[in-house]
């Protein structure tokens, strides 16, 4: 009976993409939603999307992008959010979330 | 096997020692600020080792196998014995950008599949999957290749991500094991990517830490100095026309606390059973624990 309930459960899994969702959000710990048009993995709690290059997710923290400055840059149609930008803007989130921690 | 002499030192809890946190905080910081026998600004240190990375990630395994005269394959191997693969496993492998030992998680696991199904024992219904998680791209990138090279490209086991041992990627106890080899000395706050382990681990995971470390034997220490300083970069210069890396590698090693001082660090973190086996005279040491 054992076995049968685990081959449910198994079958369960296997419907979803859940295999690979071990995965959380480096900042945050929280779990990360795959997105597909932007093939990317994205952090609802701190609202970050980290880039998926190559098939190798990449979540290092410094590689995350703040979801309202990608809106923003879509929406201007290849304006450049420079880097600079996106790092601060980035920093800010990290301390919204501490704080949140606090 | 002739130069390998293995010796394991179980390692006592804190409280039959004195306090070492104040000489323990000093060794951090140090750590955290040197690059090689340089002293760097801690933001700039985790750049620095990228550069490095990127320069020697594609004469990576070459370099290793001169280095060690193939040596560092048997250490390896040791590594994973040590680590008891099974089947169903949940394996991070940190550091670990191209493959190594994640390879010989995987074969090992496969092997005792093989023994089960011949025995009519195969009933695991979960899945084997190990991670592999690298901070550095390009060293990934060599992996994926080995890996299709060696017929694992499809497999759905082995799994590839960008990360940073200071902030993993993972659910609290979500991981059977954790490898690191010859990867936490290029961190820069090691008692964070430590923390990071422990916090990644279930109750009764195993951490593993493969790593060059301090030989104190008389003579020997002087023929490793000089095989260090004069050799190894020198070859570096030769095969991959890049000799201040491969100084960085050999600096960061005498720069990196000594077996008994990092398994302090690993005991203070909170890892239990905490032991440490000197390879080939101490020239490498394996550290490990178990979360209990």
């Amino acid at each position: 009976m054992v076995r049968a309930s685990r081959r449910l459960l198994k079958d369960a899994a296997n419907i979803g993409k859940a295999f690979s969702d071990f995965l959380a959000c480096p900042l945050s710990k929280q779990p990360l939603r795959h997105c597909e048009d932007s093939q990317s993995r994205i952090s609802e709690t701190i609202g970050v999307s980290f880039p998926i290059i190559d098939g190798i997710p990449c979540l290092v923290p410094k590689d995350g992008k703040l979801l309202e400055d990608q809106n923003k840059s879509q929406v201007e149609n290849g304006a450049d959010p420079s880097s600079g930008n996106s790092e601060r803007d980035l920093l800010l989130a990290v301390n919204i979330w501490v704080t949140g921690l606090i | 096997m002739a130069l390998r002499r293995s010796v394991t030192r179980l390692v006592g809890d804190l409280n039959l020692l004195p306090s070492l946190l104040p000489r323990g905080a000093a060794l951090l910081h140090s750590h955290a600020t040197s690059f090689g026998f340089k002293e760097v600004p801690e933001e700039e240190k985790s750049k620095l080792v990228g550069n490095v990375f990127t320069s020697v990630s594609s004469n990576y395994d070459l370099m290793n196998d001169m280095m060690s005269a193939g040596l560092h394959r048997l250490w390896k191997d040791r590594l994973v014995s040590k680590l008891h693969p099974f089947p169903g496993m949940k394996h991070l492998d940190v550091a670990g950008g191209t493959g190594d030992v994640a390879f010989r998680v995987l074969e090992s696991i496969n092997s005792v599949s093989r023994r089960a199904m011949q025995h009519g024992l195969a009933e695991t219904e979960e899945e084997t999957q190990i991670y592999i998680c690298d901070i550095n791209p390009n060293m990934l990138n060599v992996g994926k290749k080995r890996a299709i090279e060696r017929g694992l490209g499809e497999n759905h086991c082995l799994h590839w991500i960008e990360g940073d041992a200071e902030a993993l990627s993972f659910d609290d106890g979500s991981m059977d094991g954790y490898t690191i080899a010859f990867g936490i000395r290029n961190v820069t706050r090691i008692e964070k990517a430590l923390a990071e382990a422990y916090r990644v681990l279930k109750r009764g995971g195993r951490f593993l830490c493969l790593e060059l470390s301090h030989v104190e034997l008389p003579i020997f220490k002087q023929l490793y100095d000089y095989y260090s300083f004069s050799v190894i970069p020198a070859m570096g210069e030769l095969v991959a026309g890049d000799r201040e890396s491969y100084k960085y590698l050999v600096e960061s090693i005498r720069r990196f606390p000594n077996q008994e001082a990092f398994a302090r660090m690993i005991v203070d973190t909170g890892f239990q059973k905490v032991e440490y086996e000197n390879l080939v005279g101490g020239v490498v040491a394996i550290h490990s624990g178990l979360k209990l």
